[in-house]
């Protein structure tokens, strides 16, 4: 449980809260952060973070304010402060339309079993030496870039909607390494993740680097026309995608508000393949598990699309409190999103070994965004390990390409699908520790993807 | 009211000679006494976001062996640590250097800056705050509307530099942004969108006053309803290779994604690769690559005292220049820190760049500082008003404002998505086009600038939400840019 001292403080003014007739939520977010950055083959930065955040939210009638503090908690008489200052915006605030929702703890859970002692204190000369190993193993001729971040969070819900309260405490880490080549300028990668400090090894990551080095050595990269390919797509591309997807897609908020590429379609319709489902479940061991969200609601597994049919869609509080919804338990910043996994063969190239014509692999896609979300309208470009397959063959690398196309046409035209999951990190270091890993199928091949340019270099 | 708290300050001071006899060769600290933020939207008339925040901690950053280690702490009992842990991550990160990295010397200075400042925002009551938004919600409100957004943020810090050089600056910064969107579906029942942002003229102060400013900000709220009102019937714009005229509103977008962002030093020395991506340019593209037109003259400027790309001395301690970085089409120089130059000039065998360009910035007291733009502007032209731009195109479209962006890993091609456009034909703007788009790649894009506004159609867009390095750090910057027009360029997508 979080240390007595905090949650005794933080109690504490709940209850007086409470006593006198206030309404009130008291979300707390500790991380011991480190992250190690590699640029030219050296460490660019090794920097550590030790940060508390405590956000107060104050519900009264149909106004409401959020405080969030950065810094240690002294005690219960600065939490009152805190609460005091929550307490003063609300008065001051408008009233809504609608009466918001207070956070409200479902059930009282207290998860710690993503938590590896080994990670938490990992030294970051462990982070060195991993790095230099896998600079020996692949060649110290290429410049290396890639990071490396390790830590843990803490997280702990109270409100005066009752006396339960949830604690989450976790480990992850998401590490990359970048080989670029000095001269011809091609860029491979390998990506780790986990929540143990073993989920992550030079061997693995000299592994994939060294299998892609021979074929960029030995051919030059190939501009292709735009037109429509047949597209494998990678781990990284596809939780990029299903990231996207959701968000446009499944966002209760966007459904609601008309804005999603879902607006015209109700739940049980078809609109995806009918190979295509898609849940997020914390029971997931292949994402960061959160069996609870800042809401207070237990996260169960809860389905989105079933066999191309939409299941659900996410509700947080606000968007509930608006449009009369019930929470889902999306107030997280760690949701667990799983692609089912297919019958296609283990090895993508096998899988398109029968294709004519030039088919692309694309691992991963570089900077995606949506021109029209209306539409479920992305574009994005081809980077990192991209090759070029005929008759079931690599050969050669693939200049950087961009795919511009519809992603409910994308998720219909998917023709293969891998048998094995693997999970792919997407948490980001904005503002405060949230990890986020999506299990997702190790390829997809969908047909017809529109390319749409195609640079003449990688 | 003096910056700094004295008695952190003495420790702090303590710590940077501890960190010297202990063998680093710099360090510096960022005590931040106070970082405030305060969040206000107005969401289809509802008071959806009434967020405030507060944070106090200290960033403290060591060069040992030719390595940096960073460590922030939000425990101001824990100075002393916080000190030890970032030697120490220095010291580890020593262990794997193949280019040491150097600070060279800088003779110490004391100094100060404050953003000026007619109301603090902080200062300024709650009621009157949503007043002012409310007000302009009000102009919003249409029955054919279906979502109207206003949103107003404030920031304030008080920040307190040290570095083992001897070096103290004490800065005061102030920003206050806002935005205003209204949503509607079209005759093919997608949704919509027009927006404004709260700009500035470069000149006078940046506290409340600048949002209550109508001509900055309310003012254009009936313009944005009137355009949505059109967007709603218009034609979708057709592929084709036409003239694109930006305004400022995409002009800025247009300069961050594709000048300032490539030219940021790190990018192209490779720091960035495994992360945002490198950069088109190299070291010896310095001083003789064409990056556009004759036309094409961008700066970097930190001389606008009512921009979040002013902040008067980096996170090196550099006061912050004003330079160009492209001269009559030229590259001439880049975006950069202390450090970076160093490197720059020892890779390049040859002094490429001359001096910092003030352009180290770091996002929090938790983070460290890494290239960040500043200004990064457009200046103005010879080619006159955005209607004698206009009235001298056979076919072109003006754009306005992004919904999408999407640039190559080298910033080399880009694909953009416009909330609105305008049909020009025979020198004249005719119809409004909707989900307008348009793609190129850098070099060509910017050797096809062939118009220029006047300094009547510049303005200085204000942007706050630029991500960028690991940790991730979100950088309040500004952009200067004129009207410009480039020729033949792919627009729309094909059917
Ligand atoms: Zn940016």
């Amino acid at each position: 449980m979080l240390d007595e001292r905090t949650a005794e403080a933080l109690r504490a003014v709940r209850d007086e809260a409470s006593r006198s007739g206030k309404r009130a939520s008291f979300a707390l977010h500790r991380e011991d952060s480190h992250l190690m950055r590699i640029g030219n083959s050296s460490v660019s930065l090794s920097t550590s973070e030790k940060l508390t955040r405590l956000d107060v939210r104050v519900v009264e009638g149909r106004r409401e304010g959020t405080h969030t503090h950065v810094g240690e908690l002294s005690g219960p008489e600065q939490v009152r402060e805190l609460l005091g200052v929550a307490v003063e915006k609300t008065a001051a605030a408008r009233e809504k339309s609608f009466e918001p929702l207070l956070e409200e703890v479902e059930e009282p859970v207290d998860e710690q079993d993503q938590f590896d002692a080994g990670l938490a204190g990992l030294d970051p000369a462990h982070k060195t030496t991993v790095y230099g190993r896998v600079f020996e193993t692949v060649g110290r001729d290429y410049v290396y870039s890639g990071a490396w971040s390790s830590g843990s969070i803490e997280l702990f819900l109270i409100s005066t909607s009752n006396d339960l309260e949830v604690y989450h405490r976790g480990t992850d880490q998401q590490f990359s390494v970048v080989l670029k080549h000095p001269g011809k300028e091609w860029e491979l990668r390998s990506e780790g993740t986990g929540w143990r400090a073993a989920d992550v090894t030079a061997e693995q990551a000299s592994a994939e680097l060294g299998g892609l080095t021979g074929l960029y050595e030995s051919r030059p990269g190939r501009r292709i026309e735009p037109g429509s390919y047949t597209v494998i797509f990678g781990p990284s591309a596809i939780a990029d995608l299903l990231q996207m997807a959701a968000f446009s897609g499944f966002h209760g908020r966007l459904y609601e508000e008309k804005r999603s590429w879902t607006a015209s379609s109700t739940i049980g319709e078809v609109i995806l393949g009918d190979n295509i489902t898609i849940t997020d479940d914390p029971e997931d061991d292949l994402t960061f598990r959160h069996r609870f969200d800042m809401g207070g609601r237990r996260r169960r597994c809860y389905p989105v699309v079933e066999r191309g049919a939409i299941s659900g869609f996410f509700y947080d509080l606000s968007t509930s409190a608006k449009f009369g919804r019930r929470p889902t338990g999306h107030d997280t910043r760690s949701p667990s999103l799983v692609m089912a996994c297919g019958d296609g063969p283990g090895d993508p190239l096998v899988a398109v070994s029968s294709r004519k014509g030039p088919v692309l692999h694309v691992p991963a896609l570089h900077y995606t965004n949506m021109p029209n979300v209306s539409e479920g309208t992305f574009t994005g470009s081809s980077r990192f390990n991209a090759t070029l397959v005929e008759d079931g063959r690599t050969v050669c690398p693939l200049f950087s390409s961009r795919v511009t196309d519809d992603l409910p046409r994308l998720f219909r035209s998917v023709s293969v699908i891998a048998p094995e999951a693997v999970s792919v990190n997407l948490s980001n270091t904005y503002e405060r520790r949230a990890p986020v890993a999506f299990s997702v199928p190790s390829y997809i091949v969908a047909e017809e993807v529109r390319i749409t340019d195609c640079a003449e270099s990688f | 009211m003096p910056v700094c708290d004295d008695a952190a300050a003495e420790r702090i001071s303590e710590n940077l000679d501890r960190m010297r006899s202990r063998g680093a060769g710099y360090a510096d600290a960022r005590l931040f006494l106070e970082d405030l933020s305060e969040n206000l939207l107005l969401y289809d008339g509802n008071l959806e976001l009434n967020d405030t925040s507060d944070e106090k901690g200290l960033g403290v950053r060591v060069l040992y062996g030719g390595a940096w280690g960073f460590s922030a702490t939000s425990d101001l009992e824990a100075i002393e640590e916080c000190f030890d842990k970032a030697l120490s991550n220095a010291r580890t990160a020593s262990k794997l250097v193949r280019l040491p990295i150097e600070m060279g010397d800088r003779p110490p200075h004391d100094s100060r800056y404050d953003s000026p400042v007619e109301r603090d925002p902080f200062g300024v009551g709650l009621l009157e705050k949503l007043e002012l938004l409310s007000a302009v919600d009000e102009m919003l409100e249409r029955d054919w509307i279906e979502r109207r957004l206003v949103r107003a943020s404030c920031q304030k810090r008080r920040v307190l530099f040290r570095s083992t050089e001897g070096t103290t600056v004490e800065k005061n910064l102030t920003n206050v942004f806002g935005t205003m969107v209204v949503m509607a579906q079209d005759c093919d029942g997608q949704m919509q969108r027009r927006s404004h942002s709260l700009y500035t003229t470069g000149r006078g102060t940046r506290g409340w006053e600048l949002i209550a400013d109508r001509a900055l900000f309310a003012d254009h709220a009936p313009r944005i309803v009137e355009e949505l009102s059109e967007l709603r019937g218009a034609p979708v714009l057709k592929r084709d290779r036409r003239s694109v005229i930006l305004l400022p509103g995409q002009g800025a977008l247009q300069v961050h994604e594709t000048i300032g962002h490539p030219l940021e030093l790190d990018r192209i020395l490779g720091y960035e690769i495994s992360y945002a991506g490198g950069s088109h340019v190299a070291l010896d593209d310095i001083g003789s690559l064409r990056y556009g037109s004759d036309r094409l003259n961008a700066s970097s400027y930190g001389a606008h005292p009512n921009s979040p790309g002013t902040f008067g001395f980096d996170d090196d301690g550099t006061p912050e220049r004003d330079y160009l970085l492209i001269d009559r089409g030229i590259l001439v120089d880049v975006l950069s820190s202390r450090a970076m130059v160093r490197e720059a000039n020892r890779r390049a065998g040859r002094e490429v760049i001359r001096e910092s360009g003030g352009a180290a910035r770091a996002s929090a007291f938790y983070r460290a500082p890494i290239e960040r733009m500043t200004n990064i502007n457009v200046l103005p032209g010879d080619d006159g008003s955005l209607e004698d731009i206009t009235g001298s195109t056979d076919n072109g479209v003006i754009m306005d404002n992004p919904t999408s962006w999407s640039i190559g890993s080298n910033r080399e091609h880009f694909h953009f998505g416009c909330e609105i456009a305008w049909e020009v034909k025979g020198g004249r703007r005719r119809r409004v086009m909707r989900n307008p788009t348009y793609q190129g790649h850098t070099l060509e894009f910017y050797g096809s600038l062939d118009a220029v506004g006047d300094a009547g159609t510049w303005r200085l867009e204000q942007v706050d939400n630029c991500g960028k390095g690991e940790p991730n750090q979100v950088m309040q910057i500004g952009h200067g840019v004129p009207v410009m027009r480039f020729a033949d360029v792919i627009t729309g997508e094909k059917e």
